[in-house]
């Protein structure tokens, strides 16, 4: 099976158990007290930040890996990862703001979390229209190379400003230090949530690294 | 399960998971179609 | 080591000395310094607005714009007359080229920061002298930080169409970092926060440039390697 048809494959599975993930996160996941019902948006929100923050990774690694081993393939993967996160962000950024005018009375806050998110999108975009201004595809890839690295680099900075900032934005509940607090069965919907969102990340990466390769224009 | 009366907030839940579904499949639809038709071999 | 300083230096030196002649970039930043201010102050109720809740925004505004010219103004120098190449054919390292520019860009930028401190405290009664070191250490610390990035990106970006569009577009996300902990920092100083509260930022800041300039450094040669 090609590369192609396997990203497919993978997508459509990943998509179906997406259906799944809502049902489950919609029907079957207690409400909230205090938020009420959007606070399930949490499901889709986070997730995709995850996948966001994924590709970004991806896009830093493969960039290095590119710099160092000067193989095309890397560069490929790398503006594939960098397409699929910026669609990812996408769903990052106009999820957080219909979470957050319910929840905090307005659509949009400077605050850091929701800063740094609007800065990875940013990011991707930043990265795409060099790749587009550039002709030469040698200096291209160099170039895409520096970025992705940078971009990278940035990363944990984006992480630990959220804890420095006196911030609306709820505390990180899974990933701090210390047991999640979530109760159990969010956690659970949460954790799938995650698996589906990487899956999705997985199959289209898969499709767009053939697409780049049968065009040889990454 | 889902409460009877629908909370305030229950709008932007909706909102939110149609567009994430709108942009997660729109990609998808742009995948398969820079993809085009596939041989079987 | 010694070889690379000097190079570096000679890099530098060139470049404060080309600016010196021209003058323009300095003057530019200058103009808008003053600029900023006025419309700044004007735009105030004096009895709703004290200057110094505006104070940190103007600053760095100021200071931000100042270090944008700055980096449009360091390689575009070399575009003309094809300078960079000769500069790229010259027995001096990758790293004393790329050190060289970076310190010719921070003499630019810190010479328009200062004297747009300087103006600032004279048109506006803010008590900037009782916190002039912790000042100084943020600019210093964050302007570090994203003029390395941005003398890294000016080095591809002037190759690319659109040089002018494309590097405040790729430079965003590397500016917030340092421009949010510099405003909130200077937030604190201005309003008599004891240091400890911004020791966090400065600690961020400081983890920042050693990150970048390190990076920037070694990436660098990647960008201009044929």
């Amino acid at each position: 099976m090609t590369l192609l048809r396997r990203g497919r494959w993978i997508t459509g599975i990943a998509l179906l158990l997406l259906g799944g993930l809502y049902v489950r996160a919609l029907v079957f996941t207690p409400e909230e007290r205090l938020q009420g019902l959007a606070q399930k948006i949490y499901y889709v929100h986070v997730p995709s930040a995850w996948s966001a923050m994924l590709a970004m990774g991806m896009v830093g690694l493969a960039s290095i890996l590119f710099l160092l081993l000067k193989d095309a393939r890397y560069d490929r993967f790398a503006s594939a990862s960098a397409e699929v996160g910026t669609a990812f962000s996408l769903v990052m950024l106009t999820t957080g703001p219909l979470w957050a005018r319910p929840i905090w009375g307005t659509w949009w806050t400077w605050d850091a979390r929701l800063t740094l998110t609007l800065m990875l999108f940013f990011l991707f975009i930043g990265y795409q229209v060099l790749r587009g201004a550039v002709t030469d595809p040698g200096l291209r890839a160099r170039y895409a190379a520096v970025v992705g690295i940078c971009g990278l680099v940035l990363l944990p900075f984006i992480h630990l400003s959220v804890y420095l900032f006196r911030t609306l934005h709820p505390m990180p509940i899974v990933l701090k230090p210390g047991r999640p607090s979530l109760p159990g069965s969010m956690l659970e919907t949460l954790l799938l949530s995650f698996g589906v969102f990487t899956l999705l990340y997985v199959g289209f990466v898969m499709q767009r690294y053939a697409i780049g390769e049968r065009s040889h224009d990454a | 399960m889902t409460p009877d009366v629908v909370p305030p907030t229950g709008g932007y839940m909706v909102a939110a998971y149609v567009v994430a579904a709108v942009i997660l499949l729109g990609y998808t639809v742009v995948l398969w179609r820079r993809g085009g038709s596939i041989s079987k071999t | 080591m010694g070889e690379l300083v000097r190079h570096a230096w000679l890099v530098a030196r060139k470049d404060l000395h080309l600016e010196f002649r021209s003058r323009t970039a300095i003057t530019s930043a200058l103009v808008f310094t003053a600029l900023v201010l006025v419309v700044f102050e004007h735009g105030r109720d004096p009895t709703a607005v004290a200057t110094i809740d505006l104070a940190p925004s103007i600053l760095w505004v100021t200071f931000s714009f100042a270090g944008m010219l700055t980096l449009n103004r360091a390689f575009n120098a070399e575009l003309e007359n094809q300078a960079l190449d000769g500069l790229l054919l010259a027995p001096i390292s990758r790293t004393s080229l790329f050190l060289g520019k970076l310190v010719a860009n921070l003499a630019f930028v810190a010479v328009v920061q200062v004297t747009g401190l300087l103006l600032f405290t004279l048109f506006f009664n803010v008590p900037v002298w009782k916190v002039w070191a912790p000042l100084v250490s943020v600019m210093i610390l964050a302007t570090v930080g994203f003029i390395a990035v941005g003398t890294l990106f000016s080095a591809m970006v002037v190759r690319t169409r659109f040089a002018e569009l494309m590097l405040p577009v790729l430079l965003l996300p590397f500016l917030l970092p340092p421009l949010i902990a510099a405003v909130e920092v200077t937030a604190k100083l201005f309003a008599g926060r004891p240091l400890s509260e911004v020791a966090g930022w400065l600690r961020l800041l400081a983890a920042y440039d050693v990150a970048f300039v390190s990076l920037a450094t070694l990436l660098f040669p990647a960008t201009v390697t044929e």
